[in-house]
C-alpha cells in the first residue's frame, strides 16, 4: 500500500484545510478578477451604441454561458463565505475552529447556498432558456 | 503483530546517483519511525545519518518529514502512517548535512531577531516573581509555552519557504510571550521587529500549516494573529 492520492486527499480534507482555503481563495479571486474584466469590457460596449451592446450581450445567451453562470455563482459563493472565515479568524473568532469554520461555513454552507441558486438557474435558464 | 514496511530513505550527498535508498524493515506494532532509522543504521547501513536525543518528543532534535508532513520521527507511529512506504526526508527550508539532519540555523536566525530572551523591569528585584497559573499571563500564555524548538513549523510554512526574512511562526510565537509577560521590559523593541510587512506578522497568510504541524499542538497562528491586533489596537493588547 503506498501512499496515494487517497492519502494526499485525507491529509488535505483535514491537516492542511487552511492551505486548501487559501487556495481556493486565491484561485476564486482570480477567476472573479477575470469575469471582473469581461464584465466591464461587455458594459463599456454601451458607449458604442445599442447594436453594438446588443449584439455582446448576445453572445451571453447560449447554454454554455448559463453554465458559466452558475460556475460563477459557485465562484462568488466560496469566495464570499470563505472570506467571511478569513475575516472571522482575523478577528480572533474561532480560530481553534478554523478546520469546521471551513467544512460548515465555507463548503457547507457554500454548497446549500449554491444548490439554491444553481438549480433554478438550471432549470429556468439552461434547459428552457 | 509485525509490520513489514519499505523506509524511503533521502540521501545526502546521494549515493550512488540516487536521492533515496530503500531498506525493507521489520517493526514491532507500536514503533516509531525513529526506531525504523535505528533498524536501518545499526542493521543495513551504518552510514546513514538523523539526529535524535531524548526520543520522548520532548526536545524537538528528530524533526523530520515524513510521507511529506513535518513530523518527529521519534512519536511517529508507523502504524499510525496508513503505508507499506515511509518516506524520510529532511525538512524543507533548512541547509541539509547529511541524509536527513539539517541545520536549524536559519530557524535560530529569526528566533534571536525576535528577542527571545526575557529582559525584566526590575533588575534588581529580590525575589523571582511568582506567576499563577490563572493570573492574566498564565491563562494567555497557556499552552503557547510548549515549543519545543523543533523547527516542524518553519518548515511548513509556505512563506519562509519563500522569504527567508520572514520571523516565522515559532519565533512570533516566543515572542508574543515575551509581550504576553507582564514583568518583561521590551515589548517596545519587540512590536518594532514584528511590525514589518517584509519580515513581520504581516506576512502570514493565515494558512495554518504551522499549527497543522506543531508537535505540541500549538495553535500558532491564532499567536500571529494576536501580535497582529494587538498591532492595530496597541491600547487594548494582550488584556486578559
Amino acid at each position: 500500500m503506498k501512499a496515494s492520492i487517497g492519502d494526499l486527499a485525507r491529509k488535505y480534507r483535514w491537516q492542511f484545510s487552511g492551505m486548501v482555503a487559501w487556495a481556493i481563495q486565491r484561485v476564486t479571486g482570480l477567476l472573479l478578477l477575470f469575469y471582473l474584466l469581461l464584465h466591464v469590457h461587455t458594459v463599456s460596449k454601451l458607449g458604442e451604441g445599442p447594436v453594438a451592446f446588443n449584439e455582446a450581450i448576445a453572445t451571453f445567451r447560449s447554454p454554455f454561458f448559463k453554465l458559466l453562470e452558475i460556475a460563477l455563482l459557485g465562484t462568488v459563493v466560496l469566495h464570499a463565505l470563505n472570506g467571511i472565515r478569513i475575516t472571522l479568524v482575523d478577528l480572533g473568532v474561532g480560530v481553534g475552529q478554523q478546520r469546521h469554520l471551513f467544512w460548515v461555513l465555507t463548503l457547507g454552507i457554500g454548497l446549500l447556498v449554491f444548490l439554491a441558486g444553481a438549480i433554478p438557474m438550471f432549470l429556468f435558464g439552461v434547459l428552457k432558456g | 503483530m509485525e509490520l513489514n514496511i519499505t523506509v524511503r530513505l533521502a540521501r545526502h550527498p546521494a549515493r550512488e546517483g540516487r536521492r533515496f535508498s530503500e531498506f525493507a524493515v521489520t517493526l514491532e506494532e507500536r514503533m516509531t519511525v525513529l526506531d525504523a532509522l535505528f533498524r536501518v543504521q545499526r542493521g543495513m547501513d551504518s552510514s546513514v545519518g538523523f539526529r535524535c536525543a531524548c526520543r520522548v518528543g520532548m526536545c524537538g532534535t528528530c524533526a523530520v518529514l515524513i510521507n511529506r508532513v513535518p513530523r518527529l520521527a521519534c512519536s511517529t507511529p508507523v502504524k499510525g502512517l496508513g503505508s507499506d512506504v515511509v518516506t524520510i526526508e529532511p525538512l524543507p527550508g533548512y541547509p541539509v548535512i547529511k541524509d536527513v539532519a539539517v541545520s536549524l540555523a536559519p530557524f535560530f536566525d529569526q528566533w534571536r531577531r525576535a528577542l527571545p530572551a526575557f529582559r525584566p523591569k526590575d533588575r534588581d528585584a529580590p525575589a523571582l516573581a511568582r506567576i499563577p497559573r490563572d493570573s492574566p499571563f498564565g491563562r494567555l500564555a497557556g499552552p503557547k509555552r510548549d515549543c519545543i524548538t523543533c523547527g516542524a513549523c518553519h518548515a511548513a510554512c509556505s512563506i519562509t519557504g519563500t522569504n527567508a526574512a520572514y520571523l516565522g511562526p515559532a519565533a512570533i510565537n516566543k515572542a508574543l510571550l515575551r509581550l504576553l509577560d507582564p514583568r518583561d521590559a521590551a515589548s517596545g523593541d519587540r512590536l518594532k521587529i514584528l511590525d514589518s510587512q517584509t519580515s513581520g506578522v504581516w506576512r502570514c497568510h493565515t494558512q495554518f500549516n504551522c499549527t497543522a504541524v506543531c508537535p505540541r499542538g500549538i495553535n500558532l497562528t491564532e499567536s500571529i494573529g494576536q501580535v497582529k491586533r494587538a498591532l492595530l489596537r496597541p491600547r487594548k493588547a494582550f488584556q486578559a
